[in-house]
């Protein structure tokens, strides 16, 4: 699985796939979807998901990001950066 | 107009509807009267301590007591100052002198307690360009001290050294160091880390060090009692140890100590070191009489004791068909089927005059709720023999005996 560094649409639909296990509720997945408010993700599962996503894109998202991550969008693109940066 | 407390609304009414309802405030018990350390007056209610984290029962050993007694006369109540100002008196650097030679170690820095160690190490000995990798499950100390720092922060899989090597291994083309955070004995469970895996992991990447807190396995893991470290021959590899006088030490303050030839630097910029007061001499006068307890043969003796009772508390709650999170440690957590449960479980034995601790999710692993025993040296047989009946008669009137075993059997 690689992702470009513009392919923000891939990498969105990337994580709608890496959500559906944690997507206990059934929400309708979008990219303004909030993780705490709308998906009820507590920080066990916010552990989860992460430790998914940076098997998935084989990166390391630091916890330091996180409080900045609210939305699926904004997950998407930090994904993004940290890949972009890696590559750089 | 909002009020500044709103935003805890929630938080008061989910302890609102646990706790006072349920007519028992784990929050509210005050020790009366200490009658030894495994008994105190809760009111006017003889009690079975059983969740003080005091695992040696060293609180009340006689040198200690002396030389706490001493240092008061001589020294007095507190010495109002930092470390780094008029704080340091001859009994911190003695005490520094008695971590050094307790851990084999060049260097040992004393702080005012242990969550403050965790703070001043691990906010400063990173910078913006270092990583620290911690076991998911470690400490609030460890959670604020790494936030503090400026470091990246990245979190493996409790207890999995597969898991820390994937994550160390993304970093490999990163410059900066490395700093693997993990706990000798993790408290809630009493589990203890896969250090030997962990060491090996450790040895595989450039420029990645080890920081182990030894809070709970001091004075009970190891022969001499230097912690998990000590029991798995990998001393040399734990570049870092931090830990507390506040549980086997039997008093309060922490430290770290390391063999690295500029450790010492840390008294320089560690701002949980340098901006509040030190401890008071009596403290660590106390502090390292007891230390020096521990590593000799009475401390061999007590650890013996400890293990001895751990395993007979493990072995007879779980005879009673309770689910223990872990197996035999000073720290035996029974596994409660939700927190309203816990709470009714944790009256039910505080009615009957034994204290433990009540610990719920958010601040438990798996989401736990735990009636959390710690043990003590000095637990008599009978104390043990009593806390066991009063579990067992607490968790049957609960119906909670059956629902367990039930739970085990189809596990």
């Amino acid at each position: 699985m690689t992702v470009s560094a513009s392919g923000s649409g891939e990498t969105l639909k990337v994580v709608y796939e890496l959500l559906a296990p944690f997507n206990k509720r059934g929400v309708d997945l979008g990219p303004g979807v909030r993780f705490s408010e709308d998906l009820n993700f507590d920080s066990l599962v916010v552990m989860e998901f992460v430790a998914a996503v940076e098997d998935r894109f084989d990166i390391s998202v630091p916890l330091n990001l996180l409080p900045d991550i609210a939305t699926i969008q904004q997950l998407a693109d930090a994904v993004d950066r940290i890949v972009k940066s890696d590559k750089g | 107009m909002a009020d500044i407390f709103d935003r805890f609304a929630p938080l008061m009414a989910q302890r609102d509807s646990f706790f006072t309802e349920a007519g028992a405030d784990p929050f509210t018990v005050r020790m009366d009267q200490v009658i030894s350390q495994t008994e105190a007056m809760i009111g006017n209610r003889r009690t079975i301590l059983c969740g003080t984290n005091n695992y040696l029962g060293l609180t009340f050993a006689p040198e200690a007591l002396k030389a706490a007694h001493a240092a008061l006369d001589d020294f007095g109540t507190g010495t109002t100052g930092s470390r780094v100002a008029n704080g340091t008196y001859v009994g911190h650097k003695a005490l520094e002198d008695e971590l050094k030679t307790f851990f084999k170690k060049d260097h040992a820095i004393v702080f005012s307690t242990g969550f403050l160690a965790n703070l001043g190490v691990l906010s400063t000995l990173m910078g913006p360009d270092d990583f620290i990798v911690m076991d998911a499950d470690c400490h609030a100390s460890i959670y604020d001290g790494v936030r503090m720092s400026q470091a990246q922060i990245i979190r493996f899989k409790h207890n999995d050294a597969a898991d820390l090597d994937k994550r160390l291994a993304r970093l490999a083309d990163k410059p900066g160091n490395k700093l693997i955070v993990i706990e000798g004995i993790y408290s809630m469970l009493g589990d203890t880390a896969p250090l030997k895996d962990i060491v090996a992991v450790k040895k595989k990447h450039a420029n990645t060090y080890i920081l182990s807190d030894e809070a709970h396995s001091l004075g009970v893991l190891g022969r001499f009692g230097r912690g998990l470290p000590e029991q798995d021959g990998v001393e040399a590899d734990v570049d870092f140890i931090v830990g507390t006088f506040s549980k086997s030490a039997g008093t309060v303050g922490g430290f770290c100590v390391s063999s690295h030839p500029k450790f010492d630097t840390l008294r320089l910029v560690c701002r949980p070191y340098i901006f509040t007061a030190s401890l008071p001499p009596s403290v660590v006068a106390s502090a390292a009489v007891n230390l020096s307890i521990i590593r000799g043969p009475e401390g061999g003796a007590l650890r013996k004791r400890l293990r001895r009772n751990a395993q007979h508390l493990h072995a007879r709650l779980t005879n009673l068909g309770l689910k223990i999170a872990s197996g035999p440690s000073p720290v035996v957590a029974v596994v409660a089927p939700s927190p309203e449960m816990a709470v009714a479980f944790w009256r039910g034995l505080i009615e009957a005059g034994v204290y433990v601790n009540l610990a719920l999710p958010p601040a438990t692993p798996y989401g736990y709720s735990l009636l959390r025993c710690s043990l003590c040296a000095a637990h008599t047989e009978e104390q043990l023999d009593e806390v066991v009946a009063i579990f067992g008669r607490v968790a049957a009137d609960l119906g909670l005996i059956e629902r367990c075993a039930r739970k085990v059997a189809g596990a």
